[in-house]
């Protein structure tokens, strides 16, 4: 790996603002991991993979709701991104085939938290 | 394609939940105007506001709408979703929103890239700092900014850096202190799990502030996956020429390591920190002199608390100024707290500073789990105190919660309801306090082992009057005689609820009673009669055969058998067994 220049992390800033890509984040945070984030998160890997979609599944640290965890983010285009609460392996397959494929929220499951 | 979504959720308690009724209603009408192609109407489990009666949430605009009636249907499927206006006398206007510079990128971004880190902004305040500021207008920007210690005292974190920077010595050092050992509090892991690259961009930061070339991260043991994050963390760092020799193309350097704390309470104050790190036991000394003079192998050494650090970085990038503008007069900024206890929404909160206690609790988490009157808030962990419910629309800021007796400490905020003992809680804090006591000096040593005693005593019924008095003579001896902080605020849960709930004291000394049936010693379990529907399922359940009796004649409790465990009131259905 070459040591980064200022100008590097410039331009590693400036190249992030394009491209908005589907993607779906599991919080990995201790709390997640604690409520079953990982076998979430490995569904997610496994199912993309089998019905051959086209989205990247991320982790990311704790968002903070911990008394909902596993959160799962999901950003599809044309849909607001939304947050998942309690996701288990269940509602993981809803979100792939309501939201990711049919693109239409699922119901029952979203907390919207932030204001 | 939908264009709108509208997310719905009945946030009234009080009655049967509407949800659904409501959801079917409002497609209904959706319908009739031929929207229904273009608007979803999703039905969500939580949508952040609480006690509002209906609510709906209508994206991408984001107008939320309470206290919904089905009349007002129409009106907003007229205006807002047909013409795209709010209608104003519905909308919420939330008092409380979280605002988020510490967990900014926590939850957003994958804390095992760097990659992910820098597209979000990250290294730029380092870059900044480097290339332009310098080290005096770096401290002076930190002074605009008017950000004090995060990790409780307050202490304004200019002035460390400008003590130690002033020192003329030829090797510094820079100290991130993650040893988080509050029960409650894990603000600090979730920094340090979420985004640590902040908290590293930050040491580095500090670390050309005063002019040191070797930093550590002392955390403790218990947080693996936070030292698994950071030792990646700081590997991509020196990959990337972040950290090491010549950092980003100038003249700094910096080697970052990791020592790991055993989980000792009191190795979170820093002289005691230090003396960890050098190996030897984690006792604390006598300042002054401070850390920032004589510190680590005595040399001048900064210590700054996890969420100080995550700071630093984005009041570098934002401007002191900027960071200055929020917060209170005295506290400026924003502060994580971790709200857990008998809490709806237990989890962690960024708020800016000035927000009340009852919007963190009822407006951002939701209120009591129970949905019982709280009680009271504690806040500081051990060395804080219980602030009383009338209290609780006290601007949350440094000083604020140190006049009401309590601190604003690390950040751990635990809610309590009526079933919570006011006796208990400093009983439980205070033993915690006396096992974390390294023994060092004996006003913390013995004075809190007898408090501890006192409080034992009187859960026991066995307190008499004149213990109050004593407890508080002893809690000043405590306060003033100490050698560091653990000993000093030791007291203050015991002080803070004679203050406030003096009236339970007494109530567990003279009447012999605990109204909240928490003491275990006074209370006594009971089988009502005429609710009792004779089951025989608290038979079946308790584990030491006190219960006898059969189903033609009904069942009681042999007092002398019963160890109080409360198996029977717990799962008796009908309500049937009593506890006073």
């Amino acid at each position: 790996m070459d040591k980064l220049t200022p100008a590097d992390l410039e331009k590693m800033n400036k190249a992030s603002t394009d491209k908005p890509k589907d993607w779906i984040k599991v919080g990995m945070g201790s709390c997640g991991i604690a409520a079953g984030a990982e076998e979430v998160f490995n569904f997610f890997i496994e199912e993309v993979k089998k019905r051959n979609l086209q989205i990247d599944i991320k982790k990311c640290g704790c968002a903070g709701s911990c008394y909902a965890e596993p959160l799962v983010e999901v950003s599809v285009e044309g849909l607001p991104s939304v947050v998942y609460g309690t996701v288990n392996k269940e509602i993981a397959t809803k979100i792939l085939e309501k939201h990711v494929i049919s693109k239409m929220l699922v119901n029952d499951c979203i907390f919207e938290v932030l204001v | 394609m939908y264009t709108k979504v509208i997310l719905v959720k009945d946030t009234d308690l009080k009655r049967q939940d509407k949800t659904r009724e409501f959801y079917t209603h409002l497609l209904d009408h959706l319908r009739e105007s031929n929207l229904h192609a273009q608007i979803q109407v999703v039905r969500v489990a939580d949508i952040g506001v609480y006690d509002r009666g209906l609510v709906l949430k209508i994206l991408p605009d984001k107008i939320t709408y309470v206290n919904v009636q089905d009349a007002d249907i129409k009106r907003i499927v007229d205006t807002t979703l047909d013409k795209g206006k709010a209608v104003e006398d519905l909308v919420f206007k939330a008092k409380a929103r979280q605002f988020r510079i510490v967990l900014r990128n926590c939850g957003n971004i994958d804390p095992e890239s760097i990659e992910e880190y820098i597209a979000s902004g990250g290294y730029l305040g380092l870059k900044k700092v480097l290339g332009e500021l310098g080290q005096q207008k770096l401290i002076e920007e930190i002074k605009i900014s008017g950000i004090r210690g995060r990790g409780g005292a307050g202490y304004p974190t200019w002035m460390k850096w400008n003590f130690a920077r002033e020192v003329v010595s030829a090797e510094k050092f820079v100290i991130c202190n993650a040893d988080e050992g509050d029960p409650g509090a894990y603000m600090d892991r979730s920094v340090l799990e979420g985004d640590p690259h902040s908290v590293i961009e930050g040491l580095i930061i500090a670390a050309f502030a005063i002019g040191a070339s070797k930093g550590y991260f002392y955390i403790r043991a218990e947080y693996p996956l936070a030292v698994e994050r950071i030792n990646k963390a700081i590997k991509q760092a020196y990959d990337y020429g972040l950290l090491g020799k010549n950092i980003l193309g100038s003249s700094f350097n910096l080697d970052i390591e990791i020592r790991l704390g055993a989980g000792a309470f009191v190795c979170g104050e820093e002289t005691a920190l230090i003396s960890s790190i050098e190996g030897k036991r984690g006792y604390p000394h006598p300042r002054p002199p401070y850390p920032s003079v004589k510190g680590l192998w005595g040399k001048p050494t900064v210590i700054n608390n996890v969420e100080t650090l995550a700071n630093i970085p984005v009041i570098i990038s934002k401007g002191g100024k900027w960071f200055s503008q929020i917060g209170t007069q005295t506290s400026k900024g924003t502060k994580v707290f971790a709200v857990t206890g008998k809490v709806k929404n237990s989890g962690l909160v960024e708020i800016a500073m000035g927000a009340t206690l009852r919007e963190i609790v009822m407006d951002i988490c939701g209120g009591t789990l129970s949905g019982k009157p709280i009680k009271a808030v504690q806040t500081g962990g051990p060395s804080g105190g219980v602030i009383p419910e009338e209290l609780l629309d006290t601007p949350v800021d440094y000083e604020n919660l140190q006049k009401l007796g309590s601190i604003m400490g690390s950040g751990g905020m635990i809610v309590m309801d009526d079933d919570d003992c006011m006796v208990d809680i400093p009983k439980f804090y205070l033993g915690f306090c006396v096992e974390e006591s390294c023994g060092k000096c004996a006003p913390c040593r013995i004075g809190g082992f007898q408090m501890l005693g006192y409080l034992k005593k009187i859960s026991e019924g066995k307190g008499k009057p004149e213990d109050l008095s004593q407890m508080r003579r002893l809690a000043q001896a405590m306060q003033k005689a100490s050698l560091c902080g653990l000993g000093q605020t030791a007291s203050n849960p015991v002080i803070s609820t004679l203050k406030y709930f003096e009236s339970e004291y007494n109530e567990h000394i003279l009447n012999k009673r605990c109204p909240a049936g928490k003491c275990n010693s006074l209370v006594t379990y009971a089988i009502v009669e005429d609710k009792c529907k004779r089951c025989g399922i608290c038979v079946i359940n308790c584990p030491v055969q006190a219960i006898s009796g059969d189903k033609e004649q009904g069942y009681l409790i042999a007092p002398e058998k019963c160890v109080k465990c409360g198996r029977c009131f717990d799962v008796c259905k009908f309500k049937a067994i009593s506890k006073k």
